[in-house]
């Protein structure tokens, strides 16, 4: 039932919002209508931080009460942050080729990004690469709180190594760097793209509930004697 | 506590020193490693020192992954790993011991090569070899930190030699670069006061990975 509700207003909600984005939010004066890939752009990279952060939260709580559902969001977390953190890569490069006139440069955040998406594939495959089980879930929540905490060391060493960056527009300190129409878009593109990582989310937490379950019921099976 | 860290790291180094090969592999390794960047780069001496930091830490990441691979690797046989836990050592100690074994081991490696790859890339034969040294120990403490526990996570694992890269340098890429950054300092003469920011970011990573990997060490090795 929840499921319903989150897959209808998330297409409701893009849908809304691919229409506003062409159609009413206002052509932006420097860069064009290229700008208007922010509206995927910057809500992937926040999706992505709090995707990653709840698998984050969920390894300690599976390290913490060893209750298996954390394990399932933890993963399921990680799974939707690294596929938005690849949509991140891509739409950045394909911004960043008519704005700095490259597809790729080693800017802080760029290289961060790449990072983080290299340390949780990582994880990925660290989960490929074992049986199910216990012990799974146990090694993968621990590389996913160090992957997690490492995050900050590598944006400051890697901001201090090179930067072209523009800084951080919507929690920037100074005022009137982007317009309230602009601001206004965005907010919204978040609020529709919240919506489907919820319904991603819950879809895939679903999914891999059931597929624990007949995995467990498989192993109990009676060995088959020819 | 003391005690307990050094009866795991006599042990592990007396092994390591009965069976030589794992030092001779690792040694031989680093050698091939800075020969192939030799021939690798540009052949004069201006761009040599211009790669030179590069290729120092490379080879250090590549070698030590050799020693990291090993390290509970012994432990495999005869099942010695389900012995030591169920022997009165608390984890922690255990880990510390396997950390301090890796780091002798690569610092042992770090004394024979540095000689040769200021030879091999600059001519002064032992030039800054003290600054040098230095600086590899206090790398080698946070590359040991987080390889001896992704070590003993990937131990029992498939494709653990490829798996263990793949999850390690990532997280390595702050210690990488604050090496890099210091030895260039190191070798235009400066020593360490050149680069001070770095040395703090180095000195904070090591210390962060380190009380992390010790706290969290109890959950990999568990039963």
């Amino acid at each position: 039932m929840l499921n319903k509700i989150l897959g209808i207003a998330s297409i409701i909600s893009i849908a809304l919002v691919g229409y506003l984005v062409f159609f009413w939010a206002p052509i932006e004066s420097s860069m064009g209508i290229v700008q208007k890939i922010m509206y995927i752009h910057v809500p992937s990279i926040w999706l992505t931080f709090l995707a990653l952060f709840i698998a984050f939260l969920c390894s300690i709580g599976y390290l913490w009460k060893r209750a298996e559902i954390y394990d399932v969001v933890a993963l399921c977390m990680v799974e939707i942050g690294v596929i938005f953190c690849g949509i991140t890569l891509i739409t950045g490069s394909i911004w960043a080729k008519p704005t700095w006139n490259t597809y790729w440069t080693w800017d802080a955040r760029l290289t961060t990004t790449l990072i983080l998406f290299l340390i949780f594939v990582g994880y990925l495959l660290l989960r490929k690469f074992m049986d199910y089980g216990e012990q799974q879930a146990r090694f993968a929540a621990v590389v996913g709180i160090i992957g997690f905490l490492d995050v900050p060391l590598i944006h400051q060493s890697v901001t201090w190594w090179r930067t072209l960056h523009q800084p951080s527009t919507v929690f920037s300190t100074k005022k009137n760097v982007i317009d309230t129409p602009l601001l206004v878009m965005l907010l919204l593109s978040l609020l529709a793209f919240s919506f489907l990582l919820a319904f991603i989310a819950s879809k895939r937490i679903e999914l891999e509930l059931k597929s624990r379950k007949f995995q467990k019921q498989i192993a109990n099976l009676p060995q088959d004697h020819h | 506590m003391l005690s307990e860290i050094w009866t795991i790291f006599i042990k592990d180094l007396r092994l390591d020193l009965r069976r030589m090969e794992n030092f001779f592999s690792m040694f031989f390794f680093s050698v091939i490693i800075l020969l192939v960047f030799a021939f690798a780069m540009p052949a004069d001496k201006d761009s040599h020192i211009i790669f030179a930091p590069g290729t120092f830490w490379v080879t250090f990441l590549l070698s030590g992954i050799l020693s990291l691979n090993k390290s509970f690797q012994l432990e495999k046989e005869n099942a010695c790993m389900e012995s030591l836990l169920i022997s009165p050592i608390s984890r922690g100690s255990i880990f510390l011991g396997k950390l301090f074994g890796n780091i002798i081991f690569i610092m042992i490696i770090q004394c024979l090569i540095i000689p040769l790859f200021s030879l091999f890339f600059y001519s002064g034969f032992l030039d800054h070899f003290f600054s040098l040294m230095l600086l590899s120990v206090i790398s080698a403490v946070g590359f040991s930190s987080l390889g001896t526990l992704l070590s003993g996570l990937t131990t029992d694992l498939r494709f653990k030699e490829i798996l263990l890269p793949i999850l390690l340098f990532p997280l390595l890429i702050p210690l990488l670069l604050a090496s890099v950054r210091i030895m260039q300092g190191i070798l235009i003469g400066e020593g360490f006061s050149g680069e001070l920011d770095w040395l703090k970011l180095l000195i904070g990573f090591d210390l962060i990975f380190l009380i992390i990997s010790y706290l969290i060490f109890d959950f990999v090795a568990e039963m």
